[in-house]
């Protein structure tokens, strides 16, 4: 069996009592597309944190291809090839949308000429080229998540979080977004996403999905059998579904 | 920032070639100490700009460095190093007790870094003033580092050489990775570790930088006026004047510290012949106006409303 790509190994992750990630182990491959999923404090951003080097665990270890990454911080994570989006979008108002992009490629040259041309490409991999002089400031949320994308993407990451990459969008605008997310393994990049809704976006371009619910994994698997599954209509829509779905 | 890069090197010639020919003009000591306290603040502010600008670190305690510079070239000197040795080493003494300062510091983040500055640049001046080796609060002397009768157009020159350095490595920043990363931790620093910026290293790089400069200035000043105490070169007033300088003329930007240090120790100079006593309530009027009118500072202001951005 080949190593994963990822890989979290009961990952627990306590904040005073509460744990906001218990025992949770999953893999990542190469060139998947994977989602969390669960309703709002299932954990999911503590994960995305947690692999990205924001936060360490208590207990329980992550690889990336083999390597433990457990205790790295956020940057080595980030040059160990781990690119992330945040839920609330961050871009650098102060600064252009290339130069936004331009930060994630001086991970890999010196220069800003080259920076700028690799920002040039990433924007037209994600249609907004024809954006690329805009100061940050100002732009439509539906932007902002695109700039977020392609500002992780030109660190050149093999593997890239998503955290709530869709959630504020419209319908019409999550739709556009989840078609760009689909073609990352063209690049050689994976993608770990999460949602809380917008489930019919994930449902068409996941290729698996992992679902939490209060911080533990309550299954995983291929998304049209994940979703028929009684514990995970239980947790969306409580208990008195249960029965129903069976 | 793209009205950063259009900076023109025969305009910056140009500008140094003028000011410094005022020093062949001027045979007036009071007009070149003036001028080579404007000239000198630019070029701190410059320094400071570093920090408090492109990495958006609101130093309070650049003092600290400023009074290391005067008190190293002071003690140095005292121990027989050659003069313009001394002047250099002092700036790496310093840079060297910037690390150690920003290794501590820049832990912290928004108003509690920049009450730690203010500390740490308040325990050095108690430090200085409770010392023998330093000649406690009566001070120490200075030696000149001209001498003769054109001391002060020698002074005005050195400070134009500091600022013109100062000038040419905030250029080399804004246009530079180094700059970039910068401006991503002033921005937001979780987004700027998130694309792989080491940015407690950047952050105390463009300290060192900065600190080093600062000591260069100071230990001018010292040199200057021959004598240095404790609250001269170590006084908060110091790290105040570098900040305002540099946040009135527009933090981040190339000419802001330029622009804010003639704005402001010009004003100072003509409101002091003209209001006496009353110049601090003027000097007090306008930074209140920029900050209304103007909170990007005047040249951050007219760049976003005329082109650049």
């Amino acid at each position: 069996m080949t190593t994963p790509l990822l890989e979290l190994r009961n990952v627990s992750r306590r904040f005073g009592g509460l744990s906001a990630v218990k025992n949770v182990a999953f893999a990542v491959g190469n060139g998947e597309i994977l989602f969390l999923i669960g309703p709002n404090g299932a954990g999911k951003t503590t994960v995305f944190n947690l692999v990205s080097g924001f936060l360490h665990p208590d207990e329980g270890s992550i690889h990336l291809e083999g390597r433990d990454i457990s205790g790295v911080a956020p940057h080595e994570a980030a040059r160990l090839g781990i690119g992330r989006t945040f839920q609330l979008v961050k871009p650098l108002s102060g600064l252009t949308v290339r130069e936004n992009v331009m930060l994630g490629a001086f991970m890999h040259t010196a220069s800003a000429d080259r920076a700028a041309a690799e920002a040039g490409e990433i924007l037209t991999f994600l249609q907004m080229e024809h954006l690329a002089a805009q100061p940050a400031r100002g732009l439509p949320l539906a932007v902002l998540k695109r700039l977020e994308l392609a500002r992780a993407l030109a660190t050149r990451p093999k593997l890239i979080l998503l955290d709530e990459i869709v959630s504020g969008l419209t319908s019409g605008e999550a739709v556009t977004l989840a078609g760009l997310i689909q073609r990352l393994p063209e690049r050689g990049v994976s993608a770990v996403g999460g949602v809380e809704h917008m489930m019919q976006v994930v449902m068409k371009i996941a290729h698996r999905l992992v679902v939490l619910d209060h911080g533990v994994k309550i299954a995983e698997g291929k998304p049209a059998d994940v979703v028929r599954l009684p514990a995970v209509i239980e947790a969306y829509l409580g208990p008195k579904y249960r029965e129903l779905a069976q | 920032m793209s009205s950063l890069r259009g900076w023109k090197p025969w305009a910056l010639a140009a500008a140094v070639l003028a000011c410094g020919s005022l020093a062949l003009v001027a045979r007036n000591d009071y007009l070149l100490q003036v001028l080579f306290r404007i000239v000198l603040f630019a070029g701190l502010g410059l320094a400071w700009n570093l920090v408090g600008g492109f990495a958006g670190q609101l130093s309070l305690g650049h003092a600290a460095f400023f009074g290391a510079g005067a008190y190293g070239f002071a003690l140095l000197s005292a121990a027989s190093t050659p003069r313009w040795v001394a002047l250099f080493l002092a700036a790496v003494v310093a840079a060297a007790f910037a690390g150690i300062i920003g290794r501590i510091v820049f832990r912290l983040r928004g108003p509690y870094f920049t009450l730690a500055t203010i500390a740490f640049a308040e325990v050095l001046r108690l430090s200085v003033t409770n010392l023998k080796l330093t000649g406690g609060a009566i001070g120490l002397s200075t030696p000149a580092l001209f001498s003769g009768r054109s001391t002060w157009g020698m002074l005005y020159l050195s400070a134009i050489a500091l600022a013109v350095t100062a000038f040419v490595i905030n250029v080399y920043v804004a246009r530079s990775r180094f700059g970039y990363y910068l401006m991503a931790i002033r921005e937001d620093e979780e987004t700027a570790s998130a694309v792989g910026i080491d940015t407690a290293s950047y952050k105390l790089r463009s300290l060192l930088i900065s600190a080093f400069l600062t000591a260069l200035g100071g230990a001018l000043y010292g040199s200057a006026f021959q004598f240095i105490v404790p609250d001269s070169v170590l006084t908060i007033d110091i790290s105040l004047q570098m900040a305002i300088v540099t946040m009135l003329g527009g933090a981040g930007t190339l000419y802001g510290p330029v622009v804010g240090a003639i704005m402001l120790l010009g004003a100072a100079e003509v409101f002091k012949n003209q209001f006496q006593e009353s110049h601090l309530l003027v000097y007090g009027i306008l930074i209140v106006l920029v900050v209304l009118f103007l909170p990007e500072g005047v040249v951050g202001g007219l760049q976003r409303r005329f082109g650049g951005r």
